[in-house]
């Protein structure tokens, strides 16, 4: 039978059948908005996880830790370690790093309390995160002094809309210092403020933001210790992570003694689990396009009882059963193509709706900061939704893939319709 | 005359619930090319199941039908549909023309079936409808026709391919008699025009009175037979 006539009669049915067409079509358009709304909503919730979480990580740096505690065991790496690590190949800088959480600062009268203090080799440090550690006021001094520093920025705007010091101001910084034995005793030393730095956001555990930084030789002094808690190491390129932090690893013998942060692996890592995340709420919305498809045999099966005479007729003139399970088949292609089509634009839009007014929602609940994203400068307030060229053809095929198997079953039975009893049927 | 038609010792037998019908007891029959042949018989004689096997539609249990010289239950079933829609045209008692097709369409269909390139069978279908005095009314759809007019459509689709035989099964059957009479008619023109050969499925005496050949069927049997004034004439 030519192509175009199995069409017509396919299309002639469903139009004769309007009402009832149009429902079936609205399972399909109902299921493909789901998946679609879905999945690029999954994909642009990805897309700017993914983003700003490279925001949030230098991925040419890693981060050597003591294991066991979140943050490792305070005291555990010497120079000697540092020494050793700058010398494996692909390794630019390995810079020492103490914190300390006990610290308050006070400007005369006013008080501001960091989260953290870090001890750092200044011009090290900033070697490695030239590009986030960028000055608001002030500049890093040329020689270092014992008591230069340098505060973070909400350190600096601890008081709303009032700055906690200026560049050249003498501060002071309260350390509690342990000693063995204890009781450890509160000292307040008098720095000399060199600068302080605009919103940088974290990189991995440590919040920029809250922060004030001193020389570390200073601390060492202090607290009368020349061992560091933590090891920033710089890479030529980012692509040699993983080969490095075996090498770390191994220079520290047994197994689990040191933690390796590596951003690029611990990116895949999330990237993994969010399109994990994605597949599993779109193979959810693909319940709905099943549930058409159901919806599609039904009627199906119905419309061929009805036709019973027709199909009798056609046969008996010389129709061929394949020319029967064409004109079914066509028809449940068909509404599969039109539930696609306006399943696809519709399930757009409704992601950029959700994207817009679910995720603002959520970010008035949610804390302003969070480990993950770090920086407090970017809550997730929107998503935009991502309709990638590979989800519309999965659409498209599943809508009529699922149509097609669903009609699969009345249109056989149609195109096996014994043709002296078809003509009987009343 | 080579036959266009040919039986030989036809049975078929149905199950009704736990009964057994013997519809066909051993039908052997021989229908010349161009011949217009009347089966007569009262209801129950196995007259529709005779006409359902010898137009392919209907297997049976034993026995052979040969249309040009083929035998038609020796095809696989793609064969078979094909066949029919090569060399067997049907006209029904209750028409059966696809209630949402034009006539031009439902004229048109055993064309479009067999791939006719749609220029040409819309033109034939046309010619068709002309010839069995519809061409007026060929957009109209079954249910703006009346009977005789939806029955001409019938005829007109059943003649369109061009087929080696015409089976007819109680043509006016639904009809009152001037219009059965008018269908009988036209029939035999196109039958005596074109050399088509029409076998013609019936209950009324009335209408097997004017073919050339009336089959008398009962019980599943051919019991007899006579010329018909149409069999007169020649």
């Amino acid at each position: 039978m030519r192509r175009k006539q199995i069409l017509a009669m396919a299309w002639g049915n469903m139009k004769l059948r309007r009402f009832r067409t149009s429902l079936t079509t609205l399972g399909v358009v109902i299921g493909i908005t789901a998946i679609i709304g879905l999945a690029s909503l999954g994909e642009g919730f990805r897309v700017t996880i993914k983003q700003q979480m490279e925001q949030g990580f230098e991925l040419n740096v890693l981060t050597v830790m003591s294991g066991g505690l979140l943050t490792g065991v305070p005291s555990f790496f010497t120079d000697d370690d540092i020494q050793n690590i700058s010398k494996i190949d692909g390794v630019i800088l390995a810079t020492p790093l103490i914190q300390k959480s006990d610290v308050k600062l006070f400007n005369d009268d006013k008080a501001s309390t960091p989260l953290v203090m870090l001890a750092v080799n200044f011009s090290e440090f900033w070697t490695i995160y030239t590009d986030r550690l960028v000055f608001e006021n002030g500049s890093l001094p040329q020689s270092i002094k014992n008591d230069t520093t340098v505060i973070g920025y909400n350190v600096q705007y601890y008081t709303e809309n009032e700055s906690f010091a200026y560049p050249g101001q003498n501060i002071t910084i309260q350390m509690t210092l342990r000693r063995v034995p204890p009781p450890a005793r509160r000292e307040n030393f008098t720095f000399n403020l060199a600068g302080t730095i605009g919103k940088s956001g974290a990189a991995g555990f440590i919040n920029f933001d809250d922060t004030v930084f001193v020389p570390i030789d200073t601390v060492r002094k202090l607290y009368n210790t020349s061992s560091s808690d933590m090891i920033f190491v710089r890479l030529a390129n980012p692509s040699y992570s993983d080969v490095v932090a075996k090498k770390i690893e191994d220079r520290f013998g047994a197994e689990g003694q040191v933690r390796v942060l590596v951003p690029a692996t611990f990116l895949e890592q999330v990237e993994t689990i969010l399109s994990m995340l994605q597949i599993f709420l779109t193979s959810i919305a693909s319940i709905a396009l099943l549930v058409a498809g159901l919806g599609i045999m039904n009627i199906m099966t119905v419309s061929v009882m009805e036709r019973t005479r027709e199909i009798g007729i056609l046969k008996a003139i010389g129709a061929r059963s394949r020319t029967i399970l064409a004109i079914f088949l066509t028809e449940a292609a068909m509404i599969g193509l039109i539930g696609g089509a306006i399943g696809l634009p519709l399930g757009y839009a409704v992601a950029q709706v959700m994207g817009r007014f679910l995720f603002r929602f959520s970010a008035e609940v949610t804390p302003k900061r969070s480990i993950i994203t770090g920086s407090s400068t970017h809550p997730l307030s929107e998503v935009s939704p991502i309709l990638t060229p590979e989800w519309v053809v999965i659409a498209i095929v599943f809508a009529m893939g699922v149509s097609i198997l669903f009609g699969w079953y009345p249109a056989r039975k149609a195109a096996k319709l014994d043709p002296v009893k078809a003509l009987r049927y009343e | 005359m080579s036959s266009a038609l040919e039986t030989r010792n036809i049975k078929r037998t149905y199950q009704m619930g736990k009964v057994t019908v013997a519809a066909l007891r051993g039908v052997s029959l021989e229908i010349k090319e161009g011949d217009f042949v009347a089966i007569l018989g009262p209801s129950g004689s196995g007259k529709s199941t005779l006409l359902h096997v010898l137009g392919g539609l209907d297997r049976p249990d034993g026995g052979e039908v040969l249309i040009d010289g083929i035998s038609l239950y020796a095809l696989n079933d793609n064969k078979l549909t094909d066949l029919r829609l090569q060399k067997i045209g049907f006209v029904f008692q209750f028409f059966n023309l696809l209630p949402r097709l034009t006539a031009l369409r439902n004229v048109e269909l055993p064309l479009t079936l067999a791939n006719v390139s749609e220029q040409e069978s819309v033109k034939k279908a046309g010619e068709m409808l002309e010839l069995v005095g519809l061409g007026d009314r060929v957009t109209h759809r079954p249910t703006e026709l009346s009977g005789g007019e939806q029955q001409r459509v019938a005829i007109a689709r059943a003649l369109i391919n061009d087929p080696k035989i015409i089976l007819a099964d109680e043509p006016t059957g639904n009809l009152d008699t001037t219009t059965g009479g008018e269908i009988v008619r036209l029939m035999q023109r196109l039958n005596k025009e074109k050399r088509q050969t029409f076998v013609v499925v019936t209950h009324d005496p009335s209408v097997a009175e004017n073919a050339d050949r009336i089959l008398f069927l009962k019980d599943g049997l051919i019991q007899g037979e006579k010329k018909g004034f149409g069999g007169m004439h020649h």
